[in-house]
């Protein structure tokens, strides 16, 4: 039979309505959709980011959030471009921007990069701006600032941290080649971690119907193509429960009662290079490493405070859960690839299906208040990676001298570096790092290089260090607005002196 | 306010002067600095080359713009779409500062116009390159003119800086890079068992045999039945390419009743009458599951029964095979095995979330069946307009990858493997690597700040740097390493040969080595660009490399001396010993770079060269494999000549 034109008009009906091809959005963005997906894709396009000084690392950060596709920004600046600006900021259009308003010429540049996002340019200055309208802050969901002077960036800090909705805010202050960040919100909830740590199997608490089906297996009748596709789970389960019943059901506990297990399982493999019993041996920690909730949940667990957010329900729901025996999160439902006939995999995976959505259906059950699927089942397939981070006041760290002190013993130069940040644009440099910690000995090689730096090259926003701060800053924004992957958690210190980072926790 | 005054300290190049003082600062504007590559490092990287000071910038590109690249190549538009990265790049940069020289460069960094003498042109060279031929390729160049590199990469949140400087620091090749996987021929061809073997199918194999040009396979198959792979098998696939002659006949056919059929000849040639043939090799089926030949009618219409199911209830697609389709869409929209992201996370939206993109969703047989016989004509009709001769696989280019994905589908359903997405055989058809702006932006700046510690000769300030995304330890910085002594890049010794290829004679090169050879270099391949290899077969000694060039004298006479060697020659270093036994060699083969060649015990030599290729396959890339990677020459104890490797003595 020949393939007729009917037939044809058929086949471009269908494709038509199979619409496989993306549209031009999702064509742009394919390369980073393919990082956070969709959803942190949607979580960008809702921001708004307001960025106060539109210097060169201000204007590389939103260079950075531009090209990704936020929703809108504001870049608020009162003051003309000088000769120096438009020698080291490329977003500006060279020497004919001189003499005119920063935030509108930068704006002007930044906004040709994406016609997605929609960009505005405040001239006022942020001291009027703070004084008679300070909610203008609370607009957006996120604020960053460069270099903006001690006593401002204190009352804006405050300003945000006292307001319930806590605008998170991203301090940016570099000097010559260092630089420090530091990102103040309150809390930060976290679904979609993106953690390296892939979910329990649970070999080692098998449920019933894992159980059942790895015993019910007649290893002896099968020919030896079926032998040689047992997926791994089904031996490793049947050979745990089997050494459970000669050991006081333990599981191996010495290193070599784990020799002895393995030896096991490798005694009834049928040719010497069997790959699915090669797996199983590969594996077979899975038998002796307890399922059980993660520290860092159980943290969490502990914290009488849970927000009443949605997050906040969902955690409590995901304690009750795990409260009750075998004490585990929900199941779930993704199988790594094993080797395995297609029939076996299908089967096995399908009882990991069912069982996660039995557990499911229990977790929902224990939630206090109802929650859109989507948003349960998202939970529940990253419930192992979830996190709720506390942050700290900006500004804590440098009025408490304690802890200061610790950190210059442990980690002396991301703390120097950090307090001459802290004592720039004092005229003292020394004198205000005596005030912040009384009696600390300056001598160390670490504070000269720093104070030496800042000296040296006061306030000169170099060009490479711009870029550089414009990449790192711009990772944390976006991690905070599309809440997947943890962020960095108090200070990061930046020497390109030297080329090091390193992070003071709050 | 007071006039502008550039030439006060608050003047244009203030900063710069402060960050580089001043020595180095007045040398930027002299200073020639080469950039590979336009996209998303290049881009960043131009911006702060411009910025930093420097004056006189080549940039080189072979790429054209793509949608795909807006999201971070931030000196391209939507309207520069489909034009040479390198040349809009120059433009927009130039724009910031008149004062820059840009040299924009629409090429391929590996074409012989690029020598050593060009290279040398440059006081350093940034590399922003997205592969690694290209890579090892300038790390050579480097190597041998001594020309100070910084290499570069990115991938999702990590990245890479390297600076690069012969007998200082390691090269590029110092250290064996991955080489991408491999599968063998029969996996491809007849026995596939993952989604991933049926993608390189239908790209790879499929794909050129259907739309690309008129050529016997049989190397391939050759190469296959050499690695001992099943001759019986080789044998069917060799009468199953013949037969692919009618197929192709009727995709290029100007008639319409013929072409208008194709699709489905093709879709019975590949899916039905190779399946069938296969089943018929019952050997191969004892320890396997069948592969099920398609029926185009009935799928159609929805009446095909595979694996015991009708087709219309089947959704191939996302999770797994054959199986109910509410089913597969229920509970986990991450595909079983879906690739991951380089830093071992994928994307996580549910396809069937509210989110979901379109690609995202999967396909059932029957939607495969449409968009393979819509595919095929589509390309078909390329052909057949005449604007393209042959078409091969593009992952932005729509028609192929329609076709790619749903023949792989089909192929995948005939042999019960579970299907793909569009968006994902996007991402394993088309290597494809996240890329943001952020670590390129991270990494830019890295790059030109290890530029100038290397300018600077700075040598204690070199960093190789990962940016590595860890909240607790955003870069990782640690001191070079000296070159490993078994390098087979930088540990040549290199002497640059100036010469007219069409007359010189190797023999004449190697006048001190050698007496028998009287061809051309230029007959043996060796043009300006390329290398010249001569290696001590024994060894000892290292290697010599002569990179050859044309006459740094842009009037050298035609009737001048047809080469110009350095004087004195580069004596070739002393071999570190290989730790890996091998058989003795007899004393009187020793050191052939010297004088006269030794006159016998040639024969001898043969086997161990090939122990010790094989033995040093896994180290650091030693000079034999890449000589026969390069297609270069050998200077060695054999007359026979084998494929690119000329063998003389």
């Amino acid at each position: 039979m020949s393939f007729n034109e009917s037939q044809s008009q058929d086949i471009e009906g269908a494709t038509t309505a199979i619409q496989s091809q993306p549209d031009s959005k999702t064509r742009r963005y394919d390369r980073q959709l393919r990082l956070w997906a969709a959803t942190g894709q949607s979580a960008l396009e809702s921001a708004r980011v307001l960025v106060i000084g539109a210097s060169a690392t201000a204007t590389s950060i939103l260079k950075n959030l531009v090209l990704p596709g936020i929703g809108h920004f504001t870049l608020l600046d009162h003051a003309t471009v000088s000769p120096a600006d438009a020698g080291n900021n490329f977003f500006l259009q060279g020497t004919t921007s001189i003499g005119r308003n920063r935030a509108e010429e930068a704006v002007r540049l930044l906004s040709e990069l994406n016609d997605n996002v929609d960009a505005c340019a405040d001239t006022r200055n942020i001291a009027d701006v703070l004084a008679s309208d300070p909610s203008y802050f609370l607009g957006f969901s996120l604020i960053i600032t460069h270099n903006l002077s001690p006593v401002l960036l204190t009352r804006l800090a405050d300003l945000l941290w006292e307001n319930p909705s806590s605008t998170p805010l991203i301090p940016v202050r570099s000097a010559g080649f260092l630089a420090d960040f530091f990102v103040q919100f309150h809390t930060h909830e976290i679904i979609e971690s993106h953690s390296e740590t892939s979910p329990s199997l649970r070999i080692d608490k098998p449920f019933p119907a894992l159980l059942q089906a790895a015993r019910a297996l007649d290893f002896d009748t099968m020919d030896s193509t079926d032998h040689g596709h047992i997926p791994y789970v089904y031996l490793l389960v049947r050979t745990l429960d089997d050494w459970k019943a000669t050991h006081n059901g333990l599981p191996p506990q010495t290193h070599a009662d784990k020799q002895n297990f393995k030896s096991i399982l490798a005694a009834q493999k049928r040719t010497p290079d069997q790959e699915n019993f090669e797996e199983a041996i590969a594996q077979a920690y899975r038998a002796w490493t307890p399922t059980v909730v993660r520290p860092h949940l159980v943290e969490l667990f502990n914290d009488v405070t849970l927000p009443s957010t949605p997050f906040g329900h969902l955690l409590a729901a995901l304690r009750s859960f795990s409260e009750r025996p075998p004490h585990v999160l929900p199941l779930s439902a993704t199988l790594p690839d094993m080797k395995s006939d297609t029939e076996s995999y299908v089967r096995l995976q399908n009882l990991y299906r069912a069982q996660a959505a039995e557990e499911r259906e229990q977790f929902r059950a224990l939630l206090p208040v109802p929650l859109e699927n989507e948003l349960v089942e998202l939970f529940v397939k990253n419930a192992h990676g979830v996190q709720l981070l506390r942050g700290a006041r900006y500004g804590a760290l440098d009025t408490a001298p304690a802890k200061l002190i610790m950190y210059l013993d442990n980690l002396t130069r991301e703390t120097a570096t950090h307090l001459a940040l802290s004592a720039w644009m004092h005229s003292e440099l020394r004198e205000h790092v005596l005030t912040l910690i009384p009696g600390t000995e300056l001598g160390k090689k670490e504070f000269s290089d720093a104070f030496g730096e800042i000296v040296r090259a006061p306030a000169a926003d170099l060009p490479n260090v711009a870029a550089f701060l414009g990449g790192m800053v711009a990772q944390e924004s976006i991690k905070m607005i599309t809440k997947q992957y943890i962020p960095i958690n108090g200070y990061c210190v930046v020497d390109l002196v030297d080329t090091w980072t390193g992070v003071l926790e709050s | 306010m007071a006039p502008f005054d550039l030439s006060s300290p608050m003047s244009r190049s203030f900063h710069a002067r402060a960050i580089l003082g001043p020595k180095l600062h007045d040398q930027l504007p002299n200073l020639k600095v080469l950039i590979v590559g336009a996209g998303g490092i290049g881009c960043e990287l131009l911006k702060n080359v411009v910025l930093a000071g420097f004056g006189q910038i080549t940039l080189l590109d072979l790429d054209t713009i793509d949608l795909s690249n807006l999201n971070r190549q931030f000196l391209f538009r939507k309207k520069d779409v489909k034009q040479s990265k390198a040349i809009v790049a120059a433009r927009t940069a130039s724009a910031f500062n008149p004062n820059v020289q840009i040299k924009p460069i629409h090429g391929d960094v590996k074409d012989p116009q690029f020598d050593l003498a060009w290279f040398k042109g440059f006081d350093v060279v940034l590399n922003a390159l997205d592969n690694l031929d290209a890579r090892r390729h300038v790390n050579k160049m480097c190597m041998a003119g001594n020309i100070p590199l910084v290499e570069s990469g990115t991938a999702g949140y990590l990245g890479q800086v390297q600076p690069l400087l012969k007998d200082r620091t390691e090269c590029f090749d110092c250290i064996p890079k991955p080489t991408p996987k491999n599968f063998p021929v029969c996996t491809i061809r007849s026995t596939p068992t993952q989604p991933i073997h049926c993608i390189v199918w239908a790209k790879s194999y499929l794909m050129p045999q259907l739309f690309g040009e008129d050529e016997d396979s049989t190397s391939e198959l050759d190469e296959a039945e050499k690695q001992g792979e099943n001759a019986q098998e080789v044998a069917n696939l060799r009468r199953e390419a013949q037969a692919f002659k009618s197929v192709r006949a009727a995709l290029r056919s100007k008639d319409k009743d013929t072409s208008s059929s194709a699709a489905k000849m093709a879709f019975q040639k590949v899916f039905y009458h190779d399946i069938l043939n296969l089943l018929s090799m019952e050997d191969m089926w004892r320890f396997r599951d069948k592969p099920v030949p398609l029926d185009f009618n009935l799928i159609q219409s929805d009446q095909f029964i595979l694996r015991g199911q009708v087709t219309s209830a089947i959704d191939i697609s996302a999770d797994s095979i054959p199986r109910p389709a509410n089913e597969v869409r229920g509970l986990d929209g991450r595909p079983n095995g879906s690739p991951v992201g380089s830093n071992g996370s994928g994307p996580s939206s549910s396809t069937k979330s509210g989110h979901g993109l379109k690609d995202q969703r999967s396909l059932t047989l029957r939607d495969n069946l449409a968009l393979f016989a819509l595919g095929t004509e589509r390309l078909a009709a390329r052909l057949t307009t005449g604007k393209e001769e042959t078409i091969l696989f593009d992952k932005d280019d729509d028609d192929t990858l329609d076709f790619v994905t749903a023949a792989a589908n089909l192929r995948s359903a005939a042999y019960g493997i579970p299907g793909k997405s569009r968006w994902e055989v996007k991402e394993m058809a088309g290597n494809i690597i996240p890329a943001i702006a952020t670590t390129n932006a991270i990494i830019s700046g890295l790059i030109v700040l290890q530029a100038l510690h290397l300018l600077r000769e700075a040598f204690d300030s070199l960093r190789n740097v990962h940016a590595q995304f860890k909240p607790s330890a955003p870069l990782s910085a640690v001191k070079l390493s000296l070159p490993n002594p078994r390098c087979g890049v930088c540990r040549d010794a290199y002497a640059f040969l100036q010469c007219d290829p069409s007359r010189v004679t190797l023999a004449e090169v190697l006048e001190d080595f050698d007496d028998n050879l009287h061809r051309t270099l230029e007959s043996l391949n060796v043009t300006k660009g390329k290398f010249l290899s001569i290696a001590d077969e024994d060894g000892e000694l290292e290697v010599i490399t002569l990179p050859s060039a044309r006459y740094r004298e842009s009037n050298h006479p035609i009737d001048g001396p047809p080469m110009i060697l350095p004087d004195p020659l580069p004596e070739p270093g002393q071999r570190v010993k290989s730790i890996t036994p091998r058989p003795s060699t007899p004393p009187s083969m020793l050191p052939r770079i010297q004088k006269r060649p030794a006159p016998d015990g040639m024969d001898e030599a043969q086997p161990a060269k090939r122990a010790r290729i094989a033995a040093s396959s896994n180290s650091s890339p030693r000079t034999s494999r890449r000589l026969e990677e390069d297609g270069l020459i050998l200077i060695d104890g054999d007359e026979s000549v084998d494929e690119d490797i000329v063998v003389i003595d």
